[in-house]
């Protein structure tokens, strides 16, 4: 049962034994390592009881690596699907550097889970944006089965745990294009058989600036009964407010930063921040230059502020690359969380709100979906709606 | 009177030997019905009771004609634009019932699958979907349709597709582009059937040189008996001992009866002439074409006539490579005595009578169709420890 664990704490199935806990009251003089005692006499409190991993006084650096070893980062957006399809040959174990994404810089970057965007260019319909998205979902497996040892596709918070404890980063499936289920909520179960696990509202009619028709909350419904998240980045305002009020999963804002820092169109403005905390939504924030600023201390700043206006259970990373876009200085590839985590440190965030932002809080999220959907699939049968009868 | 006594008997036979060897019936447009009938309401067309006024298909009538597995057709028009959403909806469709009469139908991805239907005694339900349209020219939508579970894909339906020729449209490529003949292979490498009925016989006769897969006719009858485009040539049908695959016959009326060919020409022109889609099945357009009817009474085809078709079918493709496939719900009329999914055993005693043995009938209903459906999935497991998904194009490969 392993959806059931709490996967803050690591199984010590992996890695190497946790050293022995240092006794609870030792003394300076009987202590070997020297900053510690110090440490300990300055009454500071110790940030893991696992060994040197949150020692106080070691580099941010050092420290980020450490923190980031036990609560990897679980990245809400990446365009490789779109950027693979564009290359001849890639082969992501061994590294590649035409794309920003790849094994060896995951390892670094303690990326334990990634979610795979499928969007579209815009305008596609019909034949040409379902079409697209099946190839998409067939590259993405296709990848994940020719690089065994470092991907793995999970469809749920369980397996995204479990592919983490064997050492391998998951693949979540998502966000796709809402057009990409061409009004029809067959579709949306076809897709979602195939693994897609987030679905962005907008930009179709049933969730346009108007938001949510009739059928367009038959969509979310059936969103939670299957266990597919809800994507608001890029969402109207009354798309957002409604389907944060009707969905009864936690709702995602795959690439939202802070308006309120930084004017950008799918930024979130503090009310909608507060409105997402409330409802137990998740914010992830975009490391791109356009989204919250060209250096990591913007980023951080717009950390902050989300959590500050939302809480630290609502605030995640997206890290947006391979999708065209500029990133801030320091963080130009899947390998520069640590220059994040350790600006976070600095600014004094602590190690369980780290370990929220990387990685909890993106389980918590994906866990109350799988959970929603049994609960709901109990309760309800498929929905046979069609835009045509509600909408029309 | 012997005559009728006989054939009671050979009745009973037949329904005998199905229980211990069903049909594998190789088409069926239920799902399509459903959607054009009611718009997948399944309510409105609860197939688990009686629905003789709407459909061929429902449960209690295939359990009465001993059906023991059905290749759901996932069907969607050629004519018309996006195709591959609507296909989709057609697998969905499929997946709700299945889920929906969860007690009487079985999920069937393989030949084990099928098999394992058999022994509990519930419908294996697998998907088969009609025209190369359904993948609009792409690989990775075929290889979506094979994940969602479709093991079939006629490679035209009526019209061409931009990589084969129909037996039912002006030929353009010849038979099989090079695109074609690449998504023949990798078909080969999913282990997804090269379904040929509705394909011109120049296709068929590319995809038989190009397929290391047995292919199959999913519901097509012979030439040689009537002279109908979507009929098997016999030098195809002799191609058919080589290639391990299997042709199976169909029942329609205006393919395996000639006074039905002509007959139905004239009535398509009569649809046309109102309006409709020749193979509209809604009830405004079935109301035309029984108006038609009234004045032209329609040639009656019998069990008999599609006996015909299996007699001269196994003398030439012999009876390895033989079965079934009716067609139901994907045609307005069928034949007198095979009038819905309940008519399998008035075929089986008609050809018990012709002489058939149980072992020749066990291969007809149920063997070939498992075999063959295995050795696709054996051709895949080495295509795969050969060679990676293809990444071909259309324009790249025909461009």
């Amino acid at each position: 049962m392993a959806d059931l664990q709490d996967e803050l704490h690591t199984t010590a199935e992996v890695g190497p034994l946790d050293p022995s806990a240092p006794p609870p009251l030792a003394l300076p003089e009987s202590d070997g390592q020297s900053d510690d005692g110090i440490g300990s006499v300055l009454g500071l409190p110790p940030l893991s009881d696992a060994g040197g991993d949150g020692d106080p006084d070691a580099a941010p650096i050092d420290r980020a690596h450490a923190v980031l070893a036990e609560h990897p980062v679980a990245d809400g957006y990446s365009g490789l699907p779109w950027a693979l399809r564009h290359l001849p040959w890639y082969d992501l174990e061994l590294g590649e550097s035409t794309i920003d994404t790849d094994v060896p810089r995951m390892r670094r970057g303690h990326v334990g889970a990634l979610f795979w965007a499928l969007h579209l260019p815009d305008g596609l319909t019909g034949d040409r944006a379902v079409g697209a998205t099946l190839e998409q979902l067939d590259l993405v497996r296709t990848v994940a089965r020719s690089h065994p040892e470092g991907l793995r596709l999970a469809g749920t918070a369980g397996q995204v745990t479990d592919a983490r404890n064997c050492g391998r980063v998951a693949i979540v499936l998502g966000p796709a294009s809402a057009a990409a289920i061409d009004d029809s909520i067959g579709i949306l179960r076809v897709l979602h058989s195939l693994g897609l696990r987030v679905l962005t509202l907008a930009g179709t009619s049933w969730a346009s600036k108007a938001g949510l028709t009739r059928f367009g909350e038959e969509v979310v419904r059936e969103m939670n009964r299957l266990g597919v998240l809800a994507d608001l980045s890029g969402a109207s305002p009354a798309t957002t407010s409604r389907a944060v009020t009707i969905s009864k999963a936690p709702v995602l804002c795959t690439r939202s930063a802070a308006r309120a820092l930084r004017p950008h169109p799918a930024n979130l403005p503090d009310e909608t921040l507060a409105e997402l905390g409330a409802a137990g939504g998740l914010c992830l924030v975009p490391l791109t230059a356009e989204q919250t600023g060209p250096s990591v201390r913007d980023v951080a700043d717009h950390l902050d502020h989300v959590r500050a206006i939302a809480g630290p259970e609502c605030v995640g990373l997206s890290g947006t690359y391979d999708s065209g876009i500029a990133h801030p200085q320091e963080l130009g590839d899947a390998s520069c969380y640590p220059n994040l985590i350790a600006e976070l440190l600095r600014r004094g965030w602590s190690e369980p709100d780290i370990g929220l932002l990387t990685w909890g809080n993106v389980q918590r999220v994906l866990r109350c979906a799988d959970f929603t959907a049994k609960a709901a699939q109990q309760r309800r049968e498929p929905s046979t709606a069609r835009i045509a009868h509600l909408d029309g | 009177m012997t005559r009728e006594v006989t054939s009671v008997s050979s009745l009973e036979q037949a329904r005998q030997l199905l229980r211990e060897f069903p049909v594998v019936d190789g088409h069926n447009d239920l799902p399509w019905a459903l959607r054009e009938q009611v718009g997948y309401d399944l309510d409105a067309r609860d197939i688990a009771t009686a629905q003789h006024a709407h459909l061929h298909t429902d449960i209690p009538r295939l359990r009465e004609g001993g059906v023991g597995a059905q290749y759901w057709s996932v069907y969607v028009r050629s004519d018309l634009p996006d195709a591959v959403p609507a296909t989709l909806e057609q697998i969905d469709c499929v997946r709700q019932l299945i889920a929906r009469y969860g007690d009487e139908l079985r999920p069937a991805l393989t030949a084990a699958d099928m098999e394992a239907g058999r022994r509990e005694g519930r419908i294996a339900s697998l998907m088969g979907a009609e025209g190369g349209h359904s993948i609009a020219n792409s690989l990775g939508t075929l290889r979506g349709l094979y994940d969602l579970g479709v093991r079939y894909l006629t490679l035209t339906h009526n019209d061409n597709v931009a990589w084969a020729d129909s037996a039912t449209d002006e030929p353009v490529v010849g038979g099989l582009s090079a695109f074609g003949r690449e998504v023949v292979r990798e078909m080969n490498r999913l282990g997804m059937l090269v379904d040929l009925s509705h394909v011109a016989a120049t296709t068929m006769n590319h995809a038989l040189d190009t397929s290391v897969a047995p292919v199959i006719f999913s519901h097509s009858s012979s030439r040689a008996l009537c002279d109908h485009p979507r009929n098997i040539p016999d030098d195809v049908l002799e191609r058919l001992p080589g290639n391990g695959g299997m042709a199976m016959v169909t029942f329609v009326p205006k393919f395996v009866l000639q006074a039905a060919v002509d007959w139905t020409a004239a009535a398509d022109d009569n649809m046309r002439a109102h309006g409709f889609h020749a193979l509209d099945t809604t009830p405004e357009a079935m109301k035309v074409h029984r108006a038609f009817e009234e004045t032209n009474p329609r040639p009656v085809a019998t069990a008999a006539t599609v006996a015909d078709h299996l007699d001269h079918m196994r003398e030439v493709a012999g009876i390895d490579h033989l079965g079934i496939g009716g067609d139901y719900d994907g045609t307005a009329f069928t034949p007198d005595g095979l009038s819905d999914v309940s008519g399998y055993p008035n075929l089986i005693a008609e050809l018990l009578d012709r002489g058939w043995s149980k072992p020749d009938l066990a291969k007809l209903t149920w063997e070939n169709a498992v075999r063959v459906l295995g050795a696709a999935e054996d051709v895949a497991r080495e295509e795969q420890g050969r060679r990676g998904p293809s990444n071909a194009t259309l324009e790249r490969l025909d461009g």
